[in-house]
């Protein structure tokens, strides 16, 4: 089923993601995009990653994709399905190298909202979710990497409630906290890709989508980006040769990838 | 006057006034005294659903959810007490996948949130808007590691443990029961959370098989439910199969509940419907979204779907009747087998239910 269609936006995000993804590395992921891009990234550049589940499963045999992270799909023969207490332990002994988490709300600091929109927990305007295992990745494991959608909604001064620490006040403020490992490392949206600088830990541009200039990623921020050195790099765009395996083998059914009509 | 101390801030925060609702869930004690009285003894202790409930479910009493968001929950348990007409529990939601139809009948009235919604199904609109109303007060907010922790803590019988965990969020100013420390070991400063350790008054463990004592063996992601298992006051065992206790004397796929914790057993197939049992059958992916996009935005309509599948079903059976009967069941074990790789790849393509879904079976 070849699709020479251009890759849209969510096919795009999931080969941003899968760029984080070193081989030989353990990965952690929740459903949705981090999934679609661990897989693209194992079948494209990281033949030999291992994944690991909230639900505990690890290792699994690739299957479809799962609607779960309890999905029979994330514990597929797997030789090991741990309780769910040592599936974060590992992350916090240093057995886990990269995860991915999203958001509803991201601040400059990297620090994230899943809990709701407004302040007050107990009449909220919208609940949310709440943490799941959200804060036990974002406070434990080494190399956070943070997904979702840009807005000036979604990327706001401050996060109306702070469900996982991210680099908290800056600068040193997340490990006087007493959290373990780098924090977040980068934010992944359709417009760009942000890092972290290394002194005030406030968010920076490290590259562009094609097309999207500095002003359009600012008018989607609710504070001020900071630019890095010298010019913007561009994104590079996902290949053909891995927008086919996208497409045939990663998400045949478009479960992820398929914009919303 | 409590005689726990608890995270002043929090309980100012989540207005909570009646301090003495918090006990239960850390009283050590008391849930040490309903394990010594338990009947240790290999005795048979099957019962009906409808009789475990009446039994062992006390209005009032801290519930915990098991299994994992779809899979190897114990639906059927939750809806037996809704028909029932309990009142006023606690609920630990977590790892909860929207339980929060246990909210509009007050047959849940406070929670312990870890996590509300169905994941890919999205958020959990009938909860947002019972907490607004009113109908449900949140007594403490967690993480699935931290909740994980406390009833961790309680199996290994400490008083509880430090984390690394919820340090610097939100969720610290909103759980009456965490404190940040110094970690006593050390010098240079280390902050570090006390988790204590949890003691639910009551759970239904849905498992594959177990015996008629209560030997219970889970196949699949295990999950909280054995520390559950050990901590909680009281336990019942719902499994697909009962089988004769020496087919568990050894057993190499699966972790096992021992059957000294176990209060009573049910054999209860289906017992996770509309969920996903692993081995047995896949959830209804159509039954799902039917609830959270059509039924969970509005106030009536949530009404109107309970009743037609709750309060209008007596009892599994005639809830699995409705998803479609034999077909549904056939379907569903074809899918589930499929998905752990114990039969051939199959296609999971299906249609996502619509409003104009007219098909008989909910896939």
């Amino acid at each position: 089923m070849k699709n020479d269609t251009p890759a849209n936006f969510l096919e795009m995000l999931a080969y941003f993601i899968s760029l984080q993804i070193e081989d030989h590395k353990v990965v952690y992921v929740g459903t949705g995009l981090p999934m679609v891009a661990a897989i693209l990234a194992h079948k494209t550049h990281a033949p030999n990653i291992t994944m690991v589940y909230e639900s505990g499963g690890q290792d699994p045999i690739e299957g479809d994709m799962p609607w779960s992270v309890g999905d029979p799909f994330t514990w597929r023969k797997a030789a090991v399905i741990q309780e769910m207490a040592y599936s974060f332990g590992q992350a916090a002994n240093g057995y886990v190298d990269i995860a991915f988490l999203g958001f509803a709300q991201i601040d400059m600091y990297g620090n994230v909202n899943t809990h709701q929109i407004g302040k007050d927990l107990t009449n909220p305007k919208i609940r949310l979710t709440g943490s799941g295992g959200n804060n036990d990745l974002s406070s434990l494991t080494e190399n956070m990497v943070l997904v979702g959608l840009q807005t000036p909604e979604r990327f706001p001064e401050r996060v109306d409630f702070i469900t996982s620490v991210g680099h908290l006040e800056g600068g040193k403020s997340r490990t006087e906290a007493g959290l373990i490992g780098r924090g977040p490392i980068a934010v992944i949206s359709q417009w760009g890709i942000y890092d972290f600088e290394p002194e005030t830990k406030r968010m920076r541009i490290k590259s562009l989508t094609p097309g999207i200039s500095f002003e359009i990623a600012q008018q989607s921020t609710g504070f001020e980006l900071l630019k890095p050195d010298g010019d913007i790099p561009e994104t590079s765009m996902i290949p053909p040769d891995v927008l086919d395996v996208l497409r045939t083998n990663v998400d045949p059914n478009g479960v992820f990838t398929t914009m919303p009509s | 006057m409590s005689t726990f101390s608890y995270n002043q801030e929090a309980l100012k925060n989540l207005n909570i006034e009646d301090i003495a609702l918090l006990d239960r869930l850390v009283d050590f004690e008391s849930a040490r005294e309903s394990h010594l009285n338990k009947v240790k003894s290999k005795v048979d202790k099957r019962i009906s659903l409808k009789e475990a409930v009446a039994e062992y479910v006390s209005d009032g009493d801290v519930l915990c959810d098991t299994g994992f968001s779809y899979v190897r929950t114990c639906h059927q348990a939750f809806f037996e007490m809704m028909r029932q007409g309990k009142k006023d529990l606690q609920m630990i939601g977590a790892p909860n996948t929207n339980q929060s139809y246990m909210i509009n009948c007050g047959l849940v009235t406070l929670s312990h949130n870890s996590y509300v919604g169905a994941e890919m199904r999205g958020t959990d609109r009938n909860y947002s808007r019972q907490l607004k109303n009113g109908k449900v007060k949140i007594l403490s907010e967690w993480s699935h590691g931290g909740i994980a922790q406390g009833l961790k803590a309680a199996q290994l019988g400490a008083p509880g443990l430090f984390s690394k965990q919820m340090l610097g969020s939100d969720i610290m100013k909103y759980n009456p029961y965490i404190k940040t420390m110094q970690n006593p070991m050390r010098d240079d400063s280390d902050p570090v959370a006390f988790i204590p350790a949890l003691y639910p008054d009551v759970a239904f463990i849905h498992v594959q098989v177990a015996d008629k004592y209560g030997n219970a063996c889970i196949y699949g992601p295990v999950v909280n439910d054995i520390a559950l298992a050990a901590a909680t006051r009281k336990v019942i065992i719902t499994a697909e199969e009962i089988v004769p206790e020496i087919n568990l004397r050894y057993v190499k796929d699966g972790a096992m509940i021992p059957f000294i914790y176990s209060d009573a057993v049910v054999e209860l197939p289906f017992g996770a419907v509309p969920g996903n049992m692993p081995g047995y059958y896949y959830w209804s992916r159509q039954w799902w979204e039917k609830l959270m996009r059509y039924a969970a935005p509005d106030e009536e309509k949530f009404k109107g779907f309970l009743d037609e599948w709750v309060m209008g079903t007596k009892d599994q059976f005639e809830f699995v009747e409705k998803l479609g009967g034999a077909k549904w069941v056939a379907e569903a074990r074809r899918q589930t087998k499929a998905a752990e790789s114990n039969n051939e790849d199959i296609d999971f393509r299906y249609q996502e239910y619509t409003k104009d879904n007219k098909a008989d079976v909910y896939y």
